[in-house]
């Protein structure tokens, strides 16, 4: 039964991976290449990390102001 | 008084009530026909997919009309007086079982009399009706439930309708499908599953407005 | 001194997915192309928003059986972040679906469904608005959202299932574990996912701080 199991996904695959060359379907591959898109990696990186460094700052004005009303 | 006992009793108490007034029949009655006269002068002849809509709409718009009174009707005074002789489950219950009764009757007169002025083929009947009755019993249950909250918030007529359309387009949506196979003749095997899923949503929602319903009135 | 290493590890998980989710290998598929990458993106939005939605009903019956002011004010702030996530799934899916299937809004079961749950969420906060008196308002709006919540599990999990969709895991179309995602894919798609959850509930949290530091300034007065 593991054996036919195996042997089904693995014909699944390779099918799946013959299809995948055959249709040729197209990937940034250039844009890739030549390293760039680390530059657009990095522009989003630091917003998501500045939006973050925000809501930190928030959290630490909420908890200054919850003690000051304690 | 048993729990049977009282709803029986609560259930032929607004029967008797709308006997009396048949306020909510010849509202919804008035309303079906000069909807349905009003189609059909703008549209003479159309085809199914937009018979069945059409039959749908007006359905739920009468349905909404009728259900949404089911808490208001009654004087506060009155509903405190069978608070404090009767059990909120048996309330809640007596309640859906009346709009259940009310809800059929009026569908029924709805799809007779629509058929009547529209004519279309309908392919399957009996399945064309089941789907109609299902589709009764299931603006009941919600509608009863959505409408005891409404009720609570003073402009009833509004909250109604903003708190039940979300509310009441899934089941719509199962509705239109099966009444759709229904009405092209398809083999009743495929649409078991449909069925299956209303059913599934009328159970939950009888069970959730039992176990919520204690709450809501009681302030 | 609250403890903050959750919310490292949710802006750590959130970072990480970013660039690992650009950078990481992808199958090559017909059709999306590199656009699979989106699923890092798109999905955690609707996964923090169920977590967010379902931390509202747990706090909903909460309320119903004890009646503590702070289980309703935690129930609503998780229902207004939960619509924020809900709004960012339904935008980035609409930029999706225009570059792969062609319109931004294709008649897809998944996609009307969860704008129908979007009213209904919205309904729950016109429902809150129309009621003044606060136990009431608490109260009622708590049944509310335990009775559509049911419904809302019913509109996107079964219905989309039962009827044909462009989305995977739907109609007849294979799940997230066959074709769209491979074991490169996997543990990227699950970070992200916890870090988007973690991200919402802190968002609520903070929300619900600020509820609470409000109701005591205003019954200070």
């Amino acid at each position: 039964m593991k054996k036919i199991s195996l042997l089904s996904i693995f014909t699944l695959i390779t099918t799946l991976a013959s299809y995948a060359q055959s249709s040729e379907i197209e990937m940034a591959e250039g844009l890739r290449s030549s390293g760039k898109i680390w530059v657009v990696v990095l522009v989003l990186l630091t917003i998501v990390v500045g939006v973050f460094v925000y809501l930190f700052t928030i959290d630490k004005k909420v908890t200054k102001l919850e003690k000051r009303n304690s | 008084m048993s729990l049977l006992q009282q709803i029986t009793t609560l259930v032929n108490k607004d029967l008797t009530l709308e006997w009396r007034s048949k306020h909510a029949v010849n509202g919804i009655l008035l309303y079906v026909v000069s909807t349905v006269f009003v189609c059909y002068q703008a549209f003479k002849t159309v085809d199914t997919l937009i018979w069945n809509a059409l039959f749908w709409i007006i359905l739920l718009f009468a349905s909404i009309n009728a259900i949404s009174r089911s808490f208001v009707q009654e004087s506060q005074y009155r509903q405190l007086y069978y608070y404090s002789i009767a059990s909120p489950k048996s309330i809640i219950l007596s309640k859906i079982i009346y709009n259940i009764i009310l809800m059929t009757v009026l569908s029924v007169i709805a799809y007779v009399i629509y058929s009547l002025v529209f004519k279309n083929p309908v392919g399957d009947p009996l399945f064309y009706f089941i789907a109609v009755f299902l589709g009764a019993i299931s603006f009941a249950t919600v509608f009863t439930m959505v409408s005891g909250i409404s009720a609570k918030t003073g402009n009833n007529s509004t909250m109604m309708a903003v708190l039940a359309f979300p509310i009441i387009i899934p089941l719509l949506i199962v509705l239109i499908t099966l009444s759709q196979n229904a009405l092209q003749g398809v083999d009743r095997v495929e649409s078991y599953n449909e069925i299956g899923v209303l059913v599934a949503i009328n159970v939950v929602t009888v069970a959730i407005s039992l176990l919520l319903f204690p709450y809501l009135w009681r302030d | 001194m609250r403890k903050n290493w959750w919310k490292i590890l949710a802006a750590c998980l959130v970072s990480a997915s970013v660039v690992a989710g650009f950078m990481g290998p992808v199958p090559k598929l017909f059709l999306l192309h590199e656009t699979i990458r989106n699923v890092y993106f798109h999905v955690p939005m609707w996964f923090a928003m169920f977590t967010l939605y379902a931390i509202s009903v747990v706090y909903s019956v909460k309320y119903l059986n004890g009646g503590n002011p702070k289980h309703d004010i935690i129930a609503v702030e998780a229902v207004n972040t939960g619509v924020i996530f809900c709004f960012l799934g339904l935008l980035t899916g609409m930029q999706w679906a225009n570059i792969t299937w062609g319109e931004a809004w294709p008649s897809d079961s998944k996609t009307n469904g969860s704008a129908i749950a979007t009213l209904m969420y919205l309904a729950y906060l016109v429902l809150r608005n129309t009621l003044e008196e606060e136990q009431k308002r608490a109260k009622i709006s708590a049944v509310y959202n335990i009775f559509a919540f049911p419904i809302m599990i019913v509109l996107m999990y079964i219905l989309p299932k039962m009827t044909d969709s462009l989305h995977p895991g739907s109609g007849g179309n294979s799940t997230f574990g066959d074709l769209d995602m491979d074991n490169n894919m996997r543990p990227i798609f699950y970070s992200a996912v916890i870090g988007w959850i973690l991200t919402g509930v802190w968002i609520c949290t903070l929300r619900y701080r600020v509820a609470l530091l409000e109701r005591k300034a205003n019954q200070i007065d």
